[in-house]
């Protein structure tokens, strides 16, 4: 027993580049996935973590001093990095007890189809990461496995459900059927926009305006292109920390150089669990054969869509903005710039398109983001250093996904503050909400359904 | 040699899955390809350099002077073979560049 404990210890204290092949290749084996193929995956992802921590500590060598500098001239206090969705996965991946995570997901879906109690079959592992860094954080702080697995485990209850009551719209307004979307970046925001829209539909006057933009992709598109985004947020920054001009410069190509780099090296991570993800959905689909269900895609799908496109241009500059205005946030919005559709995404859907809405609800809840980015940045930051990620140069870490989405971060609150009183509320929140769009549907159902018999006849 | 750009939400996930998928049937055929990812808001400004762009959703979101094909059954495995088919068409079809 002993010689398990310390060779345990040793691995775990060898940090993620020697773990991760290692955890990866076992997930690989579990899913009957061949060695030497389950090992290569493994060795992928640990090299894309070697890439993304050479990116970040580029970034946090850099804009870090630059945005202390920020704050001390103009006062204008952003010294929390957001230094993206992918470098936040990297951390969850690199978890010891991701495994234990990734299993009680894959088993709650597969729990959940079997008593009829969802429709979503979501094997995307590589999505995953959302839900399991609440419960990796839970664990973090309370040192506690089952509370780590416990909020995971709710974190897949409710994407699998919201993904359930927005297939409707992401069939009818994004036009893909038998498709539902249990990404829960984009998910997240559902929470706000749905009652945001029912009480704009209430408020007379508001109900009926609507607008549209033309030509945002001509004048705005730079927005949409990450090169020139890190440039221009790098230069602006390099200006209000007053650098002189060349090294302005020389902080705006390093930034545009973070914003392309970031996602090449995020790229290895899917592809390195891209044979699981394929083998866990041969598994699985043998085994409900026949039944009809949803199958789970990754939001990037639906994206695409324009009205989509123009709100997240118009959304993009405005988050900056909002980020230097808003009372009590932290967050230098950077790196999670480049995926402000996926955040509007749904909320253009819920909106069907409405142009005003999307863009005024979008941006609350783009600002819920930046406050929870900013309460749980010390968490995350210690979390990250553990990984061996050197963040000393910055004032912390944040991003756009992990606990700074609105459901993730109430999770994530109901499991680490007081989680015999606040998880039973949740619970009881989430039935609660279950069983008025159960109501809904079926009201919906018997609608359309006499709809139909009154047609025929 | 034909080139092809793959672009989604964010040029990291989807893309990856349809690339790859690309590549492999590219290889079983011998069609010699060089396949790219982007992001949707990139393609405008991208597409230009390439023969066909793929994309792994949907895309209403600009034009582009270059053949598309949607590629989401690679996703959801629902008429994977057709649209491998499909591409493979375009790849192997007359649209040849002139050497350059």
């Amino acid at each position: 027993m002993d010689f398990v404990y310390v060779v345990f210890h040793a691995l775990l204290g060898a940090g993620p580049i020697v773990l991760l092949p290692i955890i990866i290749t076992i997930i690989g084996l579990l899913f009957r996935v061949r060695l030497l193929k389950a090992f290569r995956a493994g060795l992928t992802i640990a090299i894309g973590f070697a890439g993304i921590k050479l990116v970040i500590n580029l970034l946090s060598g850099n804009l870090g001093p630059a945005a202390k500098a920020m704050v001390e001239n103009f006062g204008i206090h952003l010294d929390i990095l957001d230094v993206g969705w992918g470098a936040i996965a990297a951390v969850t991946w690199s978890s010891p007890i991701i495994p234990l995570l990734i299993f009680g997901i894959l088993l709650t879906n597969i729990v959940l189809l079997v008593f009829k109690l969802t429709d979503t079959l979501d094997v995307d592992i590589w999505n995953y990461h959302h839900m399991a860094i609440v419960g990796i954080m839970a664990y973090f702080v309370t040192d506690n496995v089952l509370l780590g697995l416990g909020a995971s485990v709710m974190m897949a209850v409710i994407s699998f459900k919201l993904a359930d009551w927005t297939a409707p719209y992401v069939e009818k307004y994004f036009g893909i059927p038998g498709v539902s979307l249990p990404t829960m970046s984009s998910l997240s925001s559902v929470v706000i926009a749905a009652p945001l829209n029912r009480l704009i539909d209430r408020i007379p006057g508001v109900n009926g305006i609507d607008f549209s933009v033309k030509d945002t992709q001509k004048y705005l598109g730079f927005f949409g292109e990450p090169l020139f985004m890190g440039l221009i947020l790098g230069c602006g920054i390099g200006v209000l920390a007053e650098y002189p001009v060349t090294k302005i410069f020389e902080l705006g190509v390093n930034m545009a150089a973070v914003m392309i780099l970031i996602p090449k090296m995020t790229a290895l991570f899917m592809e390195g669990l891209m044979p699981i993800s394929e083998a866990a959905k041969k598994l699985t689909k043998e085994k409900f054969k026949g039944r009809k269900f949803l199958i789970g895609l990754d939001a990037a799908v639906v994206v695409g869509n324009s009205t989509v496109i123009t709100t997240a241009l118009l959304v993009i500059p405005l988050t900056i903005f909002m980020a230097a205005v808003l009372p009590g946030n932290r967050v230098l919005p950077f790196a999670d710039l480049a995926v402000v559709p996926f955040r509007v995404a749904m909320v253009v859907a819920l909106c069907r398109g409405n142009l005003f809405r999307s863009l005024l609800i979008s941006l609350i809840c783009m600002a819920a983001i930046l406050l929870a980015g900013t309460a749980t940045s010390p968490v995350l930051t210690q979390l990250a250093m553990t990984t061996g990620i050197d963040l000393s140069a910055s004032g912390g870490i944040s991003s756009f996904a992990a606990t700074s989405l609105t459901v993730s971060y109430l999770v994530y609150i109901a499991f680490t503050s007081n989680p015999f009183v606040c998880v039973p509320i949740l619970l009881v929140v989430l039935i609660g909400v279950w069983a008025y769009m159960d109501r809904r549907a079926k009201r919906a159902g018997q609608a359309s359904g006499t709809e139909e018999s009154g047609r025929a006849e | 040699m034909k080139k092809v750009l793959v672009a989604c939400g964010n040029g990291i996930a989807t893309s990856t899955v349809v690339a790859s998928k690309i590549r492999e049937a590219c290889e079983e055929a011998g069609i010699d390809v060089s396949v790219s990812q982007c992001k949707l808001l990139e393609v405008k400004s991208k597409a230009a350099d390439y023969d066909l762009l793929v994309t792994s959703g949907m895309f209403t979101g600009g034009e582009a002077n270059i053949p598309v094909i949607g590629a989401i059954s690679l996703l959801t495995g629902v008429g994977e073979e057709e649209t491998i088919e499909e591409i493979l068409m375009h790849l192997k079809s007359n649209g040849c560049r002139p050497a350059k």
